[in-house]
């Protein structure tokens, strides 16, 4: 009686676990699992792509999933990854995670295909496909999309401290909070800002603040070259200064955001460093007779040449444990080609990285309905992502404490600030 | 044999929840003491780096010296206020039975949704006490943007959320001391206080003795508060030892060197915690 019931639970234990991702259908036929970000804008793309692949396809299926609900999908991959539960296919990781689980042996080289140059070379400039390479010389991901980091500004309150675009240098944007910050209600405080970041001090705060003005005031350099440290002094001293001079003046708010009141579109603050997903939320969001528009970073004064910014990308990526190295490499080729890039941006109002976009005909019609995307477009073609390294958040930790103590509290001075912080990474990097 | 089969079946939830959640995470952590690992790559031996990298780390010796700041704070706060609470709520007042279940709310709500609502309140901008306080002519407080005051104001919050927990504690402490004792000391003319303190207090000290070592351990591990009001800042003057290890662990994936941080940790807390008891015990009647 009791072996009976002992052998049921076994054998019911037995199917649970055999319950995977993988790979092979019913049939014991090829079966590619591909897993897009949950949000409804990509699980359309995801829906609108794989069932075009599928009918072109009928020997190489494809199942789309989306990455499963967590605090962020990150930490659902890696999850995953830990539990080996991972897909083939994956679209949406942040490039600066690659190179975490690319010294993990989880990423399938890219390059090792025969076709990886050609594919590369129609979607890529030379200067992109250098960045997608790791440190040992492989290239583990394709960048797909970019959400360039500019500045919204609130065009009524620039019109009427006098500005009819937004400030270019830091002379000129600190000269403009002069006018915009003031105390409204009188009780010695400002309570308009030009500008406004999260004052807390995590590491990927830091992302949208201190990086992509550092790489701006750099014409485009990260912290690293070849694998060695090589800050630019210089730029991320005067980007220190900016910050400093921006919250010891109070024209920026020590502000935490809260998610039940936007300060922008309630016009607490004129401007905020942001990137396309804006568009989405101020359209459905803002009061009436509210008038927005983006611009590049300001710069450090007497900086010529184009403005850089950080390009916040997500990656493709195969992971090693599929079964089906080539076919997942042709579906991702399926995923970058052109007309998928045009269903990316029509139905996620996210931008391909793919290069002469503007001026290709398909995405014309695009660009026309939604002209504000234009300036992201434009922007696209100067940009930088993350340096890859394992230790991206320790390097970022780094910055950010010194960013709170110069920055925040004017604990400290911006050349000492930058000092401790390439001390700091030198060690992180030992 | 088949009576030691049924024992061993219904004992079964429990061994398996006993393995899986406690007995293997705690080999296994005492396994990481001693090496490197990431989550995704193989554990790799580093024998008593982990160990050396604690004893030269300052942020762990700040985050360690915040904690204990903030149970300087947290623990008498939370037995005044509790006690006070409690010795009012034994009298009889109108609404006794309303006024105890809303001072335990806050205990069952969760330290999120209070985090949260308390992250309004403090705002400096838009905060109601800085309404209130400017109301009044004063000028306003950086509750939890000023390095020296973040973790005053935390440890005002938590006292505020767990309060209702002790203050049941008093109570039933308060219930049993003996009616024929007051009534005794108001014979011999004894005020309210004399009989507060020769009495009530000596005859609670087992319930004191409890609530000390409660608020000891739960303020040790401080957590949420800092981890979504402050993220550990302004200056890292909020950034609580568990903080610090969560940051360790789940930030940098440096899962070893969190491990050995928390085995520290855990020693020092069984110390302090024994401390207390030896000089705490000497004086509580059972």
């Amino acid at each position: 009686m009791f072996k009976n019931k002992y052998s049921g639970f076994l054998f019911l234990l037995l199917c649970s676990f055999n319950c995977s991702n993988h790979s092979h259908n019913d049939a014991g036929q090829i079966q590619i699992t591909y897993w897009c970000a949950n949000n409804q804008y990509e699980i359309n793309l995801a829906k609108a792509i794989v069932s075009e692949w599928n009918q072109l396809h009928p020997d190489i299926p494809v199942r789309y999933q989306p990455v499963p609900e967590g605090e962020s999908s990150e930490e659902m991959i890696l999850a995953a990854v830990v539990g080996k539960t991972t897909p083939d296919i994956y679209s949406n990781m942040w490039a600066g995670d690659v190179e975490f689980y690319v010294r993990a042996n989880k990423l399938l080289q890219l390059d090792q295909f025969s076709d990886f140059d050609s594919v590369a070379a129609e979607r890529f400039s030379d200067d992109v496909i250098e960045q997608m390479r790791s440190p040992d010389g492989g290239v583990y991901q394709l960048l797909w999309k970019t959400n360039p980091i500019l500045m919204i500004y609130n065009k009524t309150i620039f019109e009427e401290a006098g500005y009819s675009s937004f400030p270019s240098s830091y002379s000129e944007f600190l000269q403009a909070a002069d006018k915009i910050s003031i105390d409204r209600d009188g009780n010695g405080h400002n309570d308009r800002w030009i500008g406004v970041t999260d004052i807390r001090a995590r590491w990927r705060d830091r992302l949208f603040d201190f990086y992509p003005f550092y790489i701006s005031a750099s014409g485009g350099k990260t912290f690293l070259k070849k694998g060695r440290l090589a800050v630019d002094k210089k730029a991320a001293i005067k980007v220190f200064s900016f910050f400093q001079s921006c919250f010891k003046n109070d024209y920026f708010p020590y502000l935490v955001p809260s998610g039940s009141h936007d300060v922008f579109l309630y016009g607490d603050v004129a401007s905020r460093i942001t990137g396309p997903w804006e568009i989405t939320h101020a359209e459905k969001l803002k009061p009436e007779g509210f008038r927005y528009d983006f611009s590049s970073l300001p710069v450090p004064d007497n900086q010529n040449g184009p403005s850089y910014t950080y390009a916040d990308p997500k990656s493709i990526v195969i992971f090693s444990t599929t079964k089906f190295p080539k076919e997942s490499w042709k579906f991702a080729q399926f995923l970058i080609r052109k007309q998928s890039d045009f269903y990316l941006l029509d139905l996620t109002s996210q931008l391909p990285y793919r290069r002469g976009i503007l001026s290709d005909t398909l995405f014309k019609s695009y660009f026309k309905k939604n002209p504000l995307m234009i300036r992201f477009a434009e922007q696209a073609n100067y940009t930088r992502a993350t340096d890859s390294t394992p230790v991206l958040k320790e390097l970022f930790d780094a910055i950010s404490q010194e960013f709170e103590a110069c920055v925040l509290y004017q604990a400290k001075t911006p050349e000492k600030a930058v000092e401790d912080m390439i001390n700091r990474m030198k060690l992180v990097l030992q | 044999m088949k009576q030691n089969r049924i024992g061993w079946l219904f004992l079964s939830p429990y061994l398996i929840h006993f393995a899986v959640f406690l007995a293997f995470p705690i080999v296994f952590s005492l396994v990481l003491l001693f090496h490197q690992w990431d989550v995704v790559s193989p554990l790799k031996f580093v024998g008593l780096q982990n160990f050396t990298k604690v004893f030269q780390d300052k942020l762990f010796f700040k985050a360690l010296f915040n904690t204990f700041y903030f149970l300087i704070i947290h623990i008498p706060l939370q037995i005044i206020v509790a006690l006070l609470l409690a010795v009012i709520l034994n009298r009889k007042i109108k609404f006794r039975g309303f006024f105890r279940a809303v001072y335990f709310l806050p205990v069952v709500v969760s330290g999120v949704v209070i985090t949260m609502l308390w992250n309004q309140l403090y705002n400096l901008n838009s905060g109601l006490l800085n309404q209130l306080i400017q109301s009044i002519g004063l000028p306003r407080v950086a509750w939890l943007t000023s390095p020296k005051l973040a973790m005053p104001s935390i440890a005002i919050m938590a006292t505020w959320k767990n309060v209702g927990l002790y203050v049941v504690l008093f109570l039933v402490g308060l219930q049993s001391v003996p009616k024929s004792m007051y009534e005794a000391a108001d014979i011999e003319g004894a005020s309210e206080w004399q009989k507060f303190r020769k009495i009530t207090l000596p005859m609670i000290n087992s319930t004191f003795f409890m609530v000390v070592i409660l608020s000891t351990i739960s303020g040790f591990s401080l957590f949420i508060e800092p981890y979504i009001m402050t993220g550990g800042g302004p200056m890292n003057s909020t950034l609580s030892a568990v903080l610090y290890i969560y940051k360790q662990a789940f930030n940098f994936y440096h899962m070893g060197y969190a491990a050995t941080l928390g085995f520290v940790f855990a020693i020092i807390l069984f110390t302090v915690v024994l401390i207390q008891r030896k000089v705490l015990e000497r004086d509580v009647g059972y």
